[in-house]
């Protein structure tokens, strides 16, 4: 009798995939707001003021010159060396470690081009822009301005590569190729799209009204996502199929870097953004239409910007880490006990705290990293090395 | 219906106010109305979404029937007492008509819309709530 009721629940597995757990009872306002978070993945991102965006062409000299190390000014550092494929498009470490050491975690890069602002302060209103930083910054690349246009010019699988993209041959303005670089680079960036995840299947069993696929979701993940949409209000920033509504918040992290010196997060980005010859307003931006410009056009720099920083999406969040701008948190139970446990005085609110303490017991708390972690899934196999030539 | 009735009789008992066009081009939008001032608007696109920019499309009509001018338009969050990330630009089409850009909503729930309005030496603020899920 044993064996024959083993047969049937091996039967009943082998035919089913995961056994079926018990469906949480979810409201109509609940599935709402679980289906704001999909579908995933969106279409491509297209960046009208990168002429690039999107064309294979254009893709294929930006993955090149991602892995080429010689953008840089010792010759040993590319894109690739900090943000890399194996470790979530960042490097694992708490603080990122360019020509020096730097005072900030290396972002992510999935789901890059479907963000606004970029950057930690968000000092980059275009994903093109933002990759100028690093070649020029002496902390992290070194490269100089003029060093990109020397490698076009000189590499002739690279100006072939830049004339298939470009539609011209690299010619002898060193800015022009600098900005026609970091063009290229976000392009390539802009494929880096995250996996579908448990989550996904979820939400769309859910909408679509199967209870009985949606109960394959583990349980611990369901309460957990009750409690982000519910109680804990994750979801007022954390929101959308990328969790996250691109804006800068601050979230009672301490923006001391050392001692007698502060990070001023999104106050200092828009300063930057604004002196930057390279923003959506200047000269190299495509877009004719000027609608790419609205956000810089309109963006305020206010003093509650102090301290702010870029809210980052979620998904593949359990694979990161450390987290936080400055990697000051080391693990996604971490970073749950410091929603529960933030202090409010920290925070300065006047009206009601976007950010409080949660208190969460120790089951809300596991709850809670199991619904983020079914944010993750495997990446895709990795992708096929760039050919080794940019032209046959 | 209660609210398209008063706005009737509203208009009806004030002469200059039935000439303030409410149609605004889509069949929808929000009407805001104060002892001086009546204004119509809609979103542009119609339908704000949490974190992408939208703009405002507004006629601004006063009782008198003097024109009048759109001065602001700012939103903030009375629960949170945060403003948007963003501040308007406003155009004037010179007709009691005005565009306001740059808007953008990067939050849901409760959003309070000021406008500051002004004819001649009067100037006022109207007020409207939209509730963003």
């Amino acid at each position: 009798m044993i064996r024959f009721l083993l047969l049937v629940s091996m039967l009943a597995l082998w035919a089913g995939g995961a056994p079926a757990q018990p469906l949480l009872d979810w409201t109509a306002e609940e599935i709402r707001t679980v289906r704001q978070h999909g579908p995933w993945p969106p279409p491509p991102a297209r960046d009208p003021s990168n002429r690039v965006s999107g064309t294979p062409a254009g893709i294929a000299l930006g993955e090149h010159l991602f892995n080429d190390p010689r953008l840089s000014g010792d010759g040993r550092m590319s894109c690739a060396t900090c943000h890399q494929a194996g470790r979530e498009w960042s490097d694992g470490l708490a603080k990122g470690k360019g020509a020096v050491d730097l005072d900030r975690r290396t972002p992510s890069l999935w789901n890059i081009g479907y963000l606004h602002w970029f950057g930690w302060d968000g000092a980059g209103d275009s994903l093109w822009a933002q990759s100028i930083r690093p070649l020029l910054d002496p902390r992290e690349m070194n490269g100089g301005a003029a060093r990109p246009g020397e490698l076009l010019r000189s590499d002739r699988a690279l100006a072939c590569g830049y004339e298939k993209a470009f539609g011209e041959k690299p010619g002898p303005d060193d800015e022009r190729l600098l900005v026609d670089t970091a063009k290229a680079l976000a392009a390539f960036q802009a494929t880096l799209v995250s996996p579908r995840t448990p989550f996904d299947d979820f939400r769309d069993a859910l909408v679509a009204g199967d209870r009985e696929r949606a109960a394959r979701y583990p349980l611990a993940a369901q309460r957990g996502l009750k409690l982000f949409i519910g109680e804990a209000n994750c979801n007022l920033c954390h929101l959308g199929p990328r969790f996250t509504n691109g804006e800068f918040g601050d979230i009672g992290i301490p923006f001391f870097v050392r001692p007698g010196e502060v990070d001023p997060g999104r106050l200092g980005g828009l300063a930057r953004l604004a002196a930057s010859p390279f923003n959506l307003l200047g000269k190299y931006n495509d877009d004719a239409t000027g609608a790419s410009t609205r956000r810089t056009r309109h963006v305020q720099r206010q003093h509650s910007n102090f301290g702010e920083f870029r809210v980052p999406g979620l998904r593949q969040v359990g694979r990161g880490g450390p987290y936080m701008h400055n990697g000051s948190v080391p693990t996604l139970e971490d970073v749950v006990k410091h929603y529960s446990e933030v202090s409010p005085d920290r925070l300065h609110s006047d009206g009601t705290p976007l950010v409080r303490p949660l208190g969460l017991t120790t089951e809300q708390s596991a709850d809670l990293v199991a619904f983020l972690r079914s944010l993750d899934a495997d990446p895709p196999p990795a992708p096929a090395p760039a050919p080794k030539s940019l032209c046959p | 219906m209660r609210l398209a009735a008063a706005l009737l009789g509203l208009c009806l008992a004030t002469p200059a106010w039935a000439d303030c066009p409410l149609d605004l081009g889509r069949g929808m939008g929000w009407v805001v109305y104060s002892d001086h001032y009546l204004m119509a608007f809609r979103s542009d696109p119609a339908r704000i979404e949490v974190g992408e920019p939208f703009a405002l499309v507004l006629n601004v009509c006063t009782k008198s029937g003097a024109p009048a001018e759109l001065l602001a338009v700012d939103a903030q969050m009375p629960d949170h007492r945060h403003f948007m990330n963003y501040r308007a630009s406003i155009k004037s089409n010179g007709d009691g008509r005005f565009r306001a850009e740059g808007m953008l909503f990067h939050m849901p729930g409760r959003w309070e819309i000021t406008f500051d309005v002004r004819a001649g030496e009067e100037s006022e603020r109207l007020t409207h709530d939209i509730i963003l899920k």
